[in-house]
């Protein structure tokens, strides 16, 4: 998701009036000039500023200067442009997506279904074949449950498949 | 000399030293896969750190950052793929070592000056510390201020970025620590009705999205980097020592810049090596031979990067005021043991401070005979597919975040800020000056708006206290200085 300095700085802007804004509503304490109020809107009026800088393009210069020198430092190849740039963007949403499945699914499922789950997604989406994709999904969920329940006694929910340990 | 014995009984506990050798395993791995970043490696740590003993918990991080800042030097010297952002300024040159046909010995000067590196910065970390702490005592709220607010322009300045984006990432910090009601009125802010967050964002979720989570969501669209040829190995330590005689001008100057640049609140390793590198090039007798296979700039970068990451333990132990974003991490945990950073630290807990020291030293002791393993292991390491690793740190991520309060939103939080922090760096926003900005932001208030209160509203005192006036001046002087840098280029830029 690449967006113009133009489209990020306004927001930048809008951000920081908001804070601004908000923090001015908040009640003042009794009795004393410097109440909660006072550092949001400083560090929302920084921020207004700084995003109204930013969608003026200044200091773009620098970082043109730091890419180039990042550039010819490094030559991993560039993000592939074959794919559609839709298909491209939902699957940079689908770690932050099997997370939220994990919060509404891990009570109920389990952790280690739900884990099988997560893991199956994101190897088949970065590519793995099956072979490797399901024992992996089937391995890896039950030796981080066995740390984490048996060793480190966070308390995973059991759900469907409560763990011999 | 009591403080020191019953530091060593500290240190030779069976569980401290299964934890150092696990963590250093751990960091080694970590280190070498590129992509996933020594600060990466220690947030994932974070939670396990819970369930240990405060000796335990400190002496994992300091062992796995250690060995994954070294251990970022494999991929970059094999397959020019710097595996952490601190290998990334001398990776061409170690890279062109290995097309001569020296990969050993450009491996073998990664691992023993950056093992040097490390024992020196310790050095300048026992040095520093007391002499600071007393100085540190005599510190208000208004030094306190300026020291903290010091720390984030300080990380905006080094960010290789725009400073005006770098400013404003750690401003969206600042802002994201205002949530809640953990401020010195206790009033709850932008909770927006939501149970929640009246406990505020909790940093250490915040720090793995933005850290290990967003990496995954970038392996996505990246293409697989390629697969390390098999290789046999000859000597790594030869000519060690050789080289150690023949450049000591390079490699004090690659510790001290290191340290200089550890000690400054804000600025880490990744600076350390791109300063340290650019030096060794300019002051050099033989430039020309730079970028062709040439140990200098290996020697000078490679000690730097590992002494800094001593010294950034400096400004975090005595004022709480995170080095870079590793010990930001590594603050959280002090804290979370009762091991509160603080100049009195030194006075109270004198035993674990020189635990710590020690931990230290034989961190990096390890680190040549643990390094070389890895070295000679590195093209089994580095065959491990992506597709297996990325899923199981989704999944480390996942249980992680639970576990530092056994609450699903903690979770929700994760997948937030891996959102954030993926926008943000695709959009050049630096995410290091975002996260100190969220773990800093508490106590830039705290002594901001205590400040304030003392004075009446004045602003005289924040600059008439000699130290503080200093403070100031140089955190001006921080804000100032791209501005500085602008107008001199396009002068000389005229002048041509």
């Amino acid at each position: 998701m690449h967006l113009p300095d133009k489209v990020s700085g306004l927001f930048l802007v809008g951000l920081g009036v908001a804070a601004a804004y908000g923090g001015s509503r908040l009640p003042p304490v009794p009795g004393q000039q410097i109440g909660p109020d006072v550092f949001p809107m400083v560090v929302g009026i920084g921020l207004a500023i700084c995003g109204a800088l930013i969608a003026l393009g200044i200091g773009r210069h620098f970082e043109e200067e730091a890419e180039a020198d990042l550039a010819a430092h490094s030559d991993q190849p560039a993000p592939g442009a074959t794919r559609s740039k839709w298909a491209v963007g939902l699957k940079v949403l689908l770690p932050p997506a099997l997370l939220l499945f994990y919060v509404v699914a891990v009570d109920r499922l389990g952790f280690v279904p739900t884990g099988a789950v997560m893991v199956l997604a994101t190897a088949l989406a970065l590519g793995a074949r099956l072979k490797l994709a399901l024992p992996l999904a089937l391995i890896a969920p039950v030796g981080v449950h066995l740390v984490f329940y048996k060793l480190l006694r966070v308390p995973l929910p059991d759900g469907l498949l409560p763990m011999p340990w | 000399m009591d403080t020191l014995y019953e530091a060593l009984r500290l240190v030779f506990q069976p569980d401290v030293m299964l934890a150092i050798l696990l963590a250093s395993i751990y960091g080694l791995v970590v280190g070498s896969l590129p992509g996933l970043s020594a600060t990466m490696a220690t947030a994932l740590l974070v939670p396990i750190t819970f369930y240990l003993s405060p000796i335990a918990a400190v002496a994992t991080i300091i062992a796995a950052s250690a060995m994954a800042i070294f251990s970022g030097d494999i991929p970059g010297c094999l397959l020019r793929i710097p595996g952490t952002p601190a290998s990334a300024a001398y990776t061409d040159e170690a890279y062109a070592m290995t097309r001569k046909g020296q990969p050993e010995l450009a491996l073998g000067i990664c691992v023993w000056f950056s093992a040097i590196g490390g024992i020196i910065g310790t050095i300048s970390l026992i040095v520093l510390a007391p002499p600071l702490a007393n100085m540190a005592l005599e510190f208000s709220t208004y030094e306190y201020f300026w020291l903290a607010f010091l720390g984030l322009m300080c990380s905006t300045l080094v960010a290789r970025s725009s400073p005006v984006k770098a400013i404003a990432s750690m401003l969206i910090g600042l802002l994201i620590s205002c949530i809640g009601m953990e401020n010195p009125a206790g009033t709850p802010r932008f909770t927006f009705g939501a149970t929640d967050l009246l406990g505020g964002i909790e940093p250490i979720p915040a720090l793995v999205g933005v850290f290990a989570l967003s990496e995954v969501m970038r392996a996505m669209t990246t293409a697989e980097p390629p697969r390390l040829p098999r290789r046999r190995f000859g000597s790594i330590l030869k000519g060690m020592i050789a080289l150690t005689r023949k450049y000591p001008k390079p490699q004090v100057r690659g510790n001290i810049v290191g340290i200089i640049i550890g000690v400054l609140p804000g600025a880490g390793a990744d600076m350390a090596a791109w300063v340290s590198y650019a030096m060794s090039k300019r002051l050099s007798k033989e430039p020309e031979k730079f970028g062709t296979g040439h140990p200098e700039g290996l020697i000078e970068a490679g000690a730097s990067n590992n002494a800094s990451l001593a010294s950034g333990w400096v400004p975090s132990l005595l004022f709480g005021i995170p080095g870079d974003t590793i010990t930001a991490i590594a603050i959280g945990v002090l804290f979370m043991k009762g091991l509160n950073p603080g100049p009195t630290l030194f006075t109270e807990k004198a035993s674990s401070m020189y635990a710590l020291y020690i931990i230290f030293i034989i961190a990096n002791i390890l680190m040549i005979p643990l390094g070389i393993i890895m070295i000679r292991i590195a093209s089994f390491v580095l065959r491990a597919p992506r597709s297996a690793i990325m899923p199981v740190i989704v999944l480390l991520c996942a249980v992680g975040s639970f576990a530092t309060g056994n609450n699903l939103f903690l979770v929700i939080t994760l997948a937030a800020f891996g959102v954030i922090g993926y926008v943000m760096e695709r959009n050049g926003y630096p995410v290091a000056a975002l996260v100190l900005g969220i773990i800093m932001g508490t106590m830039v208030e705290q002594s901001f708006v205590t400040s304030l209160i003392k004075s009446d509203g004045s602003i005289w005192p924040f600059f008439s206290r000699p130290v503080a006036a200093i403070l100031a001046a140089l955190t001006f002087a921080a804000l100032l200085w791209p501005a500085f840098i602008w107008v001199n280029q396009r002068r000389r830029r005229a002048a041509a």
